[in-house]
């Protein structure tokens, strides 16, 4: 990167803490509670920027293994061979595919969501 | 914009019958779409608290309009359902556009508080109870004077459904799989009733005494009467609380015994679970429906936006109840 520090991360860290500090408690109620969701946006954004990436590539790499006959396969492609019953439902394989992908994207999206703590346990 | 506010109140209010002054106006939300504010009404020495409901000029895609809405919960109220009392409802001549005036039930809606204030300790318990009999009461009400409401089963509940998600271009493997799936259950063989199709915290009104009062009637149809009982148990609707399926404070059972100590019918744990995977396939549809509603339309709003990455939490719920027996 040619960019000085604050890094991006660092960056988005300084506006999180400035919401939280100086903004959310000086404001009435219901934009109080806009400002806890402009935070939590923030966070998302922080967590996909660290592993979004990674999180990614694992699991096209698992839809790749799953449809082995489908040049570059995507999500949308995964969407459309469930759409059109080319995939059995009962193939173990999928459910395992369909589980990664969901607990991938609430890694990112909300860690704290109460489904995702009990499943990684 | 205040004083506007509070003439065109006043306004809407001396034609339907009651002539006084409004103070004390201010909002309770502010969304993108809907407005709740509450104000203090003097008329005749004296002062009452009530309630304006206003939506968007246009109406959105799934939601009743304000006026079909207060015109439900008036029949509601006649048949002593438990809904606040509506006392004038608006028009697009009108300048309030989409709106209506109720009075103000005391008690607490915010989900947080009823599931973790020592207040409604005492009474949570009981919650689920009370809750299934108010869900009984609302499916009582009689058809004949709400024939112009949708009436859908089960088929076209998820035809719509499907339409709805498609229409966004995101595709959403784990939806896929559930629509499919959802096409082969029991949903139950139940005639059709007033279903109130958004019974949860945050729509419920709470005192230290009980449920008080049922608000947001915008997506209530007629349907399956199960569909109702399903909703409740979806895990964001436990608002954290994973553990207690009814809402996050109660068992399914206590739910089914307030229900049956006011309908007899028999009940089915399984029919019900069906409705709740539906509940949560529905649910992240209406995420998508508000997350693009925000990136396609006029107006900013940093609450759509952040529904948009919502729907994840409802995949991981659908496939926690589909492959790992998730309650």
């Amino acid at each position: 990167m040619i960019f000085d520090r604050p890094t991006i991360i660092e960056l988005i860290n300084s506006v999180k803490t400035f919401l939280i500090n100086d903004v959310k408690n000086e404001l009435p109620n219901y934009l109080g509670f806009k400002t806890q969701i402009a935070i939590n946006v923030l966070s998302i954004v922080q967590r996909e920027l660290e592993v979004g990436k990674e999180l990614s590539s694992e699991t096209l790499e698992m839809i790749n293994s799953l449809l082995k006959d489908i040049d570059n396969p995507s999500i949308d492609t995964l969407a459309k061979e469930i759409q059109n019953g080319n995939l059995d439902l009962s193939d173990e394989n999928l459910k395992k595919v369909l589980i990664k992908l969901s607990k991938n994207k609430v890694s990112v999206d909300n860690p704290n969501y109460s489904t995702y703590k009990k499943l990684i346990k | 914009m205040i004083d506007e506010l509070s003439k065109n109140i006043e306004s809407l209010l001396k034609e339907a019958g009651f002539n006084g002054k409004v103070s004390d106006l201010e909002p309770l939300t502010n969304g993108a779409s809907n407005e709740t504010w509450k104000f203090n009404f003097y008329e005749n020495l004296v002062t009452q608290k009530m309630i304006l409901k206003k939506g968007p000029d246009a109406p959105s895609s799934i939601a009743l309009p304000k006026s079909k809405e207060a015109e439900i919960q008036k029949i509601v109220f006649q048949e002593q359902g438990p809904v606040p009392n509506v006392l004038a409802i608006s028009n697009e001549k009108s300048s309030l556009k989409n709106a209506y005036i109720m009075m103000l039930v005391e008690g607490e809606s915010i989900p947080r508080k009823i599931l973790r204030d020592d207040t409604y300790k005492q009474i949570r318990d009981s919650l689920a109870f009370q809750c299934g009999q108010a869900i009984a009461k609302i499916h009582q009400v009689p058809l004949n004077s709400l024939n112009w409401l949708d009436n859908k089963d089960i088929t076209q509940e998820l035809e719509e459904l499907y339409l709805t998600y498609e229409n966004f271009k995101q595709p959403q493997p784990v939806f896929e799989y559930t629509f499919k799936w959802l096409r082969n259950q029991d949903f139950g063989d139940f005639p059709n009733t007033l279903i109130h199709a958004d019974f949860r915290l945050g729509n419920l009104i709470f005192d230290k005494n009980g449920l008080q009062s049922v608000i947001d009637w915008e997506l209530a149809h007629i349907g399956n009467p199960l569909q109702d009982l399903g909703w409740i148990c979806v895990n964001s609707w436990r608002f954290g609380k994973h553990e207690n399926v009814v809402g996050g404070f109660g068992e399914i059972e206590d739910l089914l015994n307030g229900y049956n100590s006011i309908i007899d019918i028999q009940l089915d744990v399984q029919q019900i679970k069906n409705w709740q995977i539906f509940g949560t396939l529905r649910w992240g549809v209406i995420c998508l429906i508000q997350t693009f509603a925000h990136l396609l339309g006029p107006n900013n709003s940093v609450e759509r936006a952040a529904i948009g990455r919502r729907v994840s939490e409802t995949e991981l719920d659908l496939v926690d109840l589909l492959f790992m027996e998730g309650k």
